[in-house]
Formats: C-alpha cells, sequence, structure tokens
C-alpha cells in the first residue's frame, strides 16, 4: 500500500510554492474482494487536476478492478473513495458520474445500435435527458436542449475529426474509432476525472499517436485523467505519474523513469 | 351471409387493435428499453380482470360468480381504471423484478411471475372465480347508442382503432425523444449508460410502467368487447405470440410491429380456420403454437432486424453553423 503523500513527483496541479492543491479523485485503502479473491488489497491514490497517472501491473493486479471502484461499477469492501472532497464510496455509479466521473471500459461500450452523433448527444444529455417528467412536462424546451446539444456534439467530432462518421452506427465503426466515441462521449459530460481503461487496445498503429496527442489535450484542458494501460510507451508519453499494482497493490510510484528502474517493478513483470 | 362475414371481419379488427396495442407496449419496453418481459400477459389480464369487475356491478353471496371491488362505473372509467391497474401491476412487479440482474435473468423471473399468477387466479375462487373466470361482462355504451349488431361491432372496432392511433402516436413521440435515446442506450449498454449518469434502473422501470398501462388498457378493451374473462385464455403462450410478430415486423421500429401483428396473430393464426381440420380435433391449433415458435426462431436465423427494421436517426444539422 503505498501512501498518497509518499508519491514521488510534484503533481501539475501542485506548484512549488504555495500550499499543494487538493485532489480532485482519493481513494484511501480500498479493498475489493469477489468471492474468496482479493482483487484490491489497501490501494490508495490520489488524483489532481489537469494530470494524468497511469495504472500499470502485470495481469491480474487488479488495475481494472480498481478503476470499476472509482467509476463505481464495482462495490468496495472497505476503504473510501472521496471525490472533490466528498465521499462516494456508497454512490452507484449513475450518481457519480453526475459528479463527475465519466470512464471508458476495458471492452469498448459504444451503443452499438446507435449512430455516433446520438452516442454523443445522449451523453451530452445525461441524467437531464433521461427525465421523463421533463420530456412529458416541457417538450418544447426539451427540444431546444436536442439542438444546443448537437451543437456541442459537432464540435466535438469536429475537435476528433470524425464528423464523417456521424451517422455509422456504433457497430459499424473500427476498434479505435470505437474508443474514440468513448472519449468524445466523455468529454460531452465535462468531466472532472475521466477514467480509461485500455484505452489503446484494438487501435491501429497509426492512431496511437493522434489518440496520445487527443488525451494530452484533454488534460491539459484541466482533466485529471486515470489511465489503465499495457502499452508502457503510451504511459511514458502521456502519464505524469504512475502507480505500479501487483497482487492488488501498490508497489511502486512516481515518475515513469523512476518506476521502471524499481527491482520490484522489474521482478513483478518479469515474473 | 354477408353479416357473419362483416361480424368476422369487424371481431378481427377488434382483435387486431388489443395485438396492436400489445405490440406496442412490447416493442418500448425490448425494442427501446431491451427489457424481456415475458410476463406482458398478466398485466393485461390483470387490466381486463379490473374492467371486468367495475362493470359488471356489485358481487353478493347468491352470486353465481365470485370477484372484488363489483361495482357499476359508466365509461370510460372501467379502461381509465384497467389502464391504472396495469400500471400499478408493473410497478410492483418491476420493482423486484428489474433489479439490476441479467437480462435473460429478468425475463425467467418474468416468465415465472406470469405462471404463477395464472395457477393462483385458477386456485383462487373468492377472488378470480377460480377457472370458471367471469362471464356476462355488459358492453360499454350497448344501450345507449342503440346501434345494429353489426354497427355496435364496428363502432367499438372504430374505438379501438382511435386508441391505438393515439397510443402509437405517444410511443412513437416517447422513444424519438431524449429519454426514448436514454432507453436505447440502456439497451446496447447499461453499464456504459450508468457511467453516464443514467439511472439505469429508474429507467427501466418507467417503461415498465408505461407498457404495464398499455396492457392493461389493450386488456380491458378486450375483455369489454367479448364479454367474458377466462384465466386459461391469458396463458404466457400468448405473449411469445405478440413477441414474434414483433421480430417478424421488425423490433424497435413501430411500423414493424403493425405490420407483424397483421401477419402473425391476425392473418397467420386465423387462416387455418378456412383449411380443412386434420388429423384429432384440436391437432391444427397445437400446430399453430409450433409453428408460432419455428416462425420466431426462422426470422432470428434469417433475418433478426425483420422485415422492416430500426430505422437510422440521421444526425440533427448543427444550426449555427448553418446560419452563419
Amino acid at each position: 500500500m503505498t501512501a498518497p503523500d509518499d508519491m514521488p513527483g510534484p503533481s501539475p496541479a501542485a506548484p512549488a510554492a504555495g500550499p499543494p492543491a487538493a485532489p480532485v479523485l482519493s481513494a484511501r485503502d480500498v479493498v475489493i474482494r469477489y468471492g474468496g479473491v482479493t482483487a484490491v488489497n489497501g490501494l490508495s491514490m490520489d488524483a489532481f487536476a489537469a494530470e494524468a497517472v497511469g495504472l500499470i501491473g502485470p495481469n491480474g493486479a487488479g488495475k481494472s478492478s480498481f478503476l470499476a471502484a472509482l467509476g463505481g461499477q464495482a462495490r468496495i469492501q472497505s476503504g473510501s473513495i472521496s471525490l472533490a472532497g466528498q465521499n462516494v464510496s456508497r454512490l452507484p455509479a449513475h450518481a457519480r458520474a453526475r459528479r463527475g466521473i465519466a470512464r471508458t471500459f476495458q471492452l469498448t461500450s459504444e451503443f452499438s445500435g446507435m449512430t455516433t452523433f446520438e452516442n454523443l448527444v445522449t451523453a451530452g444529455h445525461g441524467a437531464a435527458g433521461a427525465s421523463l417528467a421533463s420530456v412529458l412536462a416541457h417538450p418544447r424546451r426539451s427540444r431546444q436542449q436536442d439542438l444546443a446539444m448537437a451543437r456541442r456534439a459537432w464540435e466535438v467530432l469536429e475537435r476528433f475529426e470524425l464528423a464523417d462518421i456521424a451517422n455509422a452506427y456504433g457497430r459499424e465503426l473500427s476498434g479505435g474509432q470505437r474508443r474514440l466515441v468513448e472519449i468524445m462521449r466523455c468529454l460531452m459530460r465535462s468531466p472532472t476525472v475521466l477514467l480509461l481503461d485500455e484505452p489503446m487496445v484494438g487501435v491501429a498503429p497509426h492512431l496511437v499517436d493522434r489518440m496520445v496527442a487527443d488525451l494530452k489535450a484533454i488534460r491539459d484542458d484541466g482533466i485529471s485523467l486515470i489511465i489503465v494501460e499495457h502499452a508502457l510507451e503510451v504511459v511514458r508519453e502521456l502519464c505524469d505519474r504512475v502507480v505500479v499494482m501487483a497482487d492488488g497493490a501498490s508497489i511502486a510510484a512516481g515518475s515513469y523513469e523512476q518506476v521502471v528502474k524499481d527491482r520490484e517493478v522489474q521482478a513483478a513483470y518479469l515474473g | 351471409m354477408l353479416s357473419s362475414w362483416t361480424f368476422f371481419i369487424s371481431t378481427l379488427v377488434v382483435y387486431f387493435g388489443v395485438d396492436l396495442l400489445s405490440g406496442l407496449s412490447l416493442n418500448l419496453q425490448f425494442g427501446y428499453a431491451g427489457v424481456i418481459n415475458f410476463g406482458y400477459i398478466i398485466f393485461q389480464a390483470a387490466g381486463a380482470y379490473a374492467a371486468a369487475v367495475v362493470t359488471l356491478g356489485p358481487s353478493g353471496p347468491a352470486s353465481f360468480q365470485h370477484y372484488v371491488f363489483g361495482a357499476k362505473l359508466p365509461f370510460p372509467l372501467p379502461l381509465l381504471l384497467a389502464t391504472a391497474v396495469g400500471a400499478a401491476l408493473a410497478g410492483v412487479v418491476g420493482l423486484f423484478g428489474l433489479r439490476r440482474i441479467r437480462r435473460d435473468y429478468q425475463a425467467v423471473v418474468l416468465l415465472i411471475v406470469s405462471l404463477i399468477a395464472l395457477q393462483l387466479v385458477q386456485a383462487d375462487v373468492p377472488l378470480f372465480n377460480g377457472s370458471n373466470g367471469l362471464v356476462g361482462i355488459p358492453r360499454p355504451l350497448q344501450s345507449q347508442l342503440a346501434l345494429t349488431p353489426q354497427g355496435y361491432q364496428w363502432a367499438y372496432a372504430a374505438w379501438v382503432l382511435a386508441l391505438c392511433a393515439l397510443v402509437y402516436l405517444l410511443v412513437r413521440w416517447l422513444s424519438k425523444s431524449t429519454w426514448g435515446r436514454s432507453l436505447r442506450a440502456v439497451r446496447d449498454q447499461e453499464d456504459a449508460a450508468a457511467s453516464l449518469g443514467l439511472n439505469v434502473t429508474a429507467l427501466r422501470l418507467q417503461v415498465f410502467v408505461i407498457g404495464g398501462a398499455i396492457a392493461g388498457l389493450s386488456g380491458g378493451l378486450l375483455v369489454e368487447f367479448i364479454g367474458a374473462w377466462s384465466p386459461d385464455a391469458w396463458g404466457y403462450a400468448e405473449t411469445f405470440v405478440i413477441f414474434t410478430a414483433m421480430f417478424v415486423g421488425g423490433v424497435g421500429n413501430y411500423r414493424g410491429v403493425l405490420l407483424g401483428v397483421l401477419l402473425v396473430p391476425i392473418l397467420f393464426l386465423q387462416l387455418p380456420q378456412f383449411l380443412p381440420q386434420i388429423g384429432y380435433p384440436g391437432l391444427t391449433g397445437s400446430l399453430e403454437w409450433i409453428i408460432v415458435g419455428l416462425v420466431w426462431m426462422a426470422i432470428l436465423l434469417l433475418r433478426p432486424q425483420g422485415i422492416l427494421p430500426e430505422r437510422r436517426a440521421l444526425a440533427l444539422p448543427d444550426l449555427s453553423r448553418e446560419a452563419a
């Protein structure tokens, strides 16, 4: 277990002078068990605004489980998760999303029977769009909000140069496009924290650099990124800090250059 | 001869309307929200029972049939009550049946609920009159309208079609709204939908209640038309006929559902009446059920999107840019 204070390497949000910035997301002593198997064993970490944190480690280290706990998809047995200082440990996934956590999934999770455009607009509306009362009571306002959301969806599509797939169904997209749709959908939520579970899986090699650049731009917009990723060159390029997990716990934390030299990390990877 | 044909066709129109309402309800629930409501028939039956008991009048000790809440409410209150009962029962069943468990498990839970409900109704004489069901349910406004029997048949058929048109427009509008789009998101990927702030359970419950209301309405319309309510007529297999119609016509496409209802429960299940009987009495009827199952499997294998697939919703234009 690594206390956040032990993590070397300054956060971009924590200037050298003055008091350190408060973390956007904070996890303390998180434990996740599936039956008799402990997937995460007392992990703690902080994430700051405009910072990318990489979660790496061998298969079965508990990275995706930890990410699911942050997003509300997995229940924690003990410990706590705070978002902007508020404990969200017991909140369901949709309630955390409304407070600013967005995420992508290990297996792409585009809405396959909806167009790219619909994927984005649905995300943009979020809970407000899903309100039956609002649709019934204020149909005209609902329509106006839909038009406003359409404008925003076009902006995001153009930012990612994907306007030409606006009318393609999710199931018709390539693996890389599906990953981008997931990320664009998250951006439509204007999140404060973006959780990315292996965002480069299935992405064509020539698109990886472009996705890294996109994610850097998102980070620089002030969003906190927490990324589970096996491609270490991506982690090196993108992440300000790296937490290395093995057997459900953190075995090292710091900059990429620091953790790859760590003997325990090398042992965990090489077995 | 002519009058028997007009009687038959007007009856078919009413059956078509009732089945269309069922198709619209199931399409909203399954086609848009992915809820596999294999217990659909109990909401229709509950609406029918509610409409029947508030039309029959109070049930006294000397009455030959037993039921509860007997009253004689004027038209159209029994139908409104049927709608409300369908919705309320769906709310209760949905609260435990739509918990966050796998969708196929939900389907099994709902199927089991419908089987239990049928057994309960057949066994409980004081509440539901057991297997005998209820008979002698008066037709609404029959004496006030003073029409010929044929005229009344057609008037009732027109009334059913008018309600179908209303429900059709309502569900289509809801499905195209932001709420309907949220349902499709839940249908396609519920974890991702939740991670975008959508309350998956609440959305499913809402669509379940709306579907239950439509089911109750359709049951009320049917029972007031045929004048009888028999538990045996509300078996789970009836639900599968509507599912087959929906898959044949096209899941997620209301015009497809309309087509499917015309083809399966109306054309396909009525045609054998005009064919020579084969084998022992009742064999044709039994074969119908088997063939319905085969049709469903065949459409899933050969054209899973149905005859009229779900239509692609094209992106809204960026009005600000177009103005510039």
